[in-house]
């Protein structure tokens, strides 16, 4: 398998755990540093199942997104009341007591040193229909009723109660579908790389993902995935410049956030009628900036 | 019966009273107008009979059902509905969908269909974007539906935060300082739409408004608040007269 290959096989692994932190963080506006746990919980389950209780995979990778979104109710359940602020501490916890968890439980886990001999099956062409199908999957909530709600959540809860919509609800809807989509997410990336362990999963994976969906726009699913493909893309082209890459990755985070705070494409999605509008748009002179 | 029955409702902020004892009854197509200096506590019975703050004591009755201590989205499902001093419209959302936002409780297909393709989830799209739309051209907006509220003027955002309250269905209507901001012809518009929701769909309409023209024009009562305490309610011309509002209004003549 070539270099490329293997490059936008993780990409593409990512981009479908960040279209789940879209879900949550860009659409709803809650913040979890515990993502990522999720991940670790689909992926570790999964192999588990395989490698010790030989289960098939398409029972073993539904088990773990079910056993993953019930782990998210739990931990949802005191959190969707909180304020948002609060959510990420919570969230932040839950992710390295997970990650404590995976070091500590030897046996089950392999601790530290990692969950070895799981199958390699996750490919290309299956890192591609998976991520075609979460996005669809995601786009198409974002157009229904709970995709509106959670809008209306993030930009003004107050007023979002006043119009008979209930908040916990909402909020708990999203953290479920994030959670179940990340949880996949570490499903196709256990089968992958075939090896797991803890340090994969801690709160820095967690940011990063969130630092996608800010750098891409928060209201546009478009913009996460395209930041993801730049964001997890740019490490691999940079190679050459070694440690320098971690400079010009926070130059890059800064630049959009000073220059563009609404994120690379703000609220624009790709959709047939918005490139339309554009192509259209083009044409003509630039339309003055609006007023408030 | 009376449509909305408040009965002595109190609240205080550590020791701030800003309601104290106060108490309205209003019936089908009434206008109230709630009028009184700045501080007085007229958002704050807004926000208590609309369910954000609980009252200390007293009792909200719509529609002959005890609202006091439920939750603030259930009393909007109740037939509560409301506007905000300072337009809080939701941002990255359509003018369309900000009102549809009020109607999605309302609709009837679940998670699954939100995230799947089901003819449910479209038939009842489309029964809430027919609905919406006849609101948004009760207010006049229907052309706006696909712009973003932001790109609006102040006028037009005010109308349409009163479409979006509209889909609620509410048997109570409150609207917090609706012509605050508005230009006179603005006004005169809004007074026009005011009376003529009052009309066609016969709820009950709060109105808390500084505009002193406007409410002593469209409102059968007037319920005048000063210092978190009701001073005077009455017709407009019996409050007009009342020696205690000319004196909160402008002062204790001194002789």
């Amino acid at each position: 398998m070539s270099l490329y290959t293997h490059i936008l096989t993780q990409i593409l692994i990512t981009v479908v755990s960040v279209a789940g932190v879209f879900v949550l963080t860009g659409m709803t506006g809650m913040f979890s540093l515990g993502q990522a746990a999720f991940m670790a919980i689909g992926a570790y389950t999964s192999g588990i199942l395989v490698t010790k209780l030989s289960l098939p995979v398409y029972v073993a990778w539904p088990a773990a997104v079910v056993l993953a979104v019930a782990v998210g109710f739990i931990v949802g359940l005191p959190t969707v009341r909180l304020r948002r602020d609060y959510i990420s501490l919570v969230t932040l916890g839950f992710g390295e007591a997970i990650t404590a968890l995976l070091n500590r439980a030897t046996a089950i886990t392999g601790g530290a040193s990692g969950l070895t001999g799981i199958p390699k099956i996750t490919t290309l062409p299956m890192a591609i229909v998976s991520a075609v199908l979460v996005i669809a999957l995601i786009m198409f909530f974002k157009r229904s009723k709970y995709g509106r709600q959670c809008i209306a959540v993030r930009s003004d809860e107050l007023a979002a109660k006043s119009m008979g919509i209930n908040v916990p609800k909402v909020k708990m809807i999203a953290f479920l579908i994030s959670v179940a989509v990340t949880a996949y997410g570490g499903c196709l990336y256990a089968f992958y790389t075939a090896y797991v362990d803890p340090t994969l999963f801690g709160w820095k994976k967690s940011a990063e993902w969130v630092i996608m969906v800010f750098f891409g726009g928060v209201n546009s699913l478009t913009g996460s995935v395209l930041s993801t493909f730049v964001l997890s893309g740019l490490p691999e082209v940079l190679r050459f410049l070694q440690n320098y890459r971690a400079i010009i990755y926070a130059v890059l985070v800064l630049l959009i956030i000073n220059f563009k705070p609404a994120g690379l494409l703000g609220e624009w999605e790709l959709t047939p009628a918005n490139v339309k509008r554009l192509i259209a748009r083009s044409g003509q002179p630039k339309r003055t900036k609006e007023v408030d | 019966m009376a449509l909305l029955k408040v009965e002595h409702i109190y609240k205080s902020f550590g020791g701030v009273k800003a309601i104290q004892d106060f108490s309205i009854d209003a019936n089908r197509g009434e206008i109230h107008g709630i009028i009184g200096p700045n501080g007085a506590g007229k958002t704050t019975i807004f926000n208590v009979i609309s369910g954000i703050y609980t009252a200390d004591e007293g009792a909200v009755l719509l529609d002959g059902k005890d609202v006091t201590h439920m939750e603030q989205h259930l009393i909007t499902r109740e037939g509560m509905g409301r506007t905000f001093q300072n337009i809080r419209l939701f941002k990255g959302l359509s003018v369309l969908d900000n009102v549809m936002c009020a109607f999605d409780p309302q609709s009837r297909y679940g998670v699954v269909g939100s995230l799947l393709p089901l003819p449910k989830r479209f038939a009842e799209e489309k029964r809430g974007r027919e609905i919406c739309m006849g609101y948004l051209k009760m207010v006049g907006l229907e052309a706006y539906a696909q712009e973003r509220p932001e790109n609006m003027s102040y006028g037009h955002r005010r109308k349409l935060e009163i479409a979006r309250a509209l889909t609620c269905n509410p048997k109570v209507m409150l609207l917090d300082e609706p012509a605050a901001g508005l230009n006179p012809v603005e006004v005169g518009e809004l007074t026009e739409l005011i009376q003529r929701l009052s009309r066609e769909i016969g709820f009950v309409i709060l109105l808390i408004e500084h505009r002193l023209e406007l409410v002593m024009n469209i409102s059968q009562f007037i319920h005048v608040q000063n210092f978190g305490k009701t001073i005077a309610v009455g017709t407009p011309a019996e409050v007009r007269s009342n020696p205690e509002v000319i004196e909160a209004y402008l002062g204790k003549e001194e002789c």
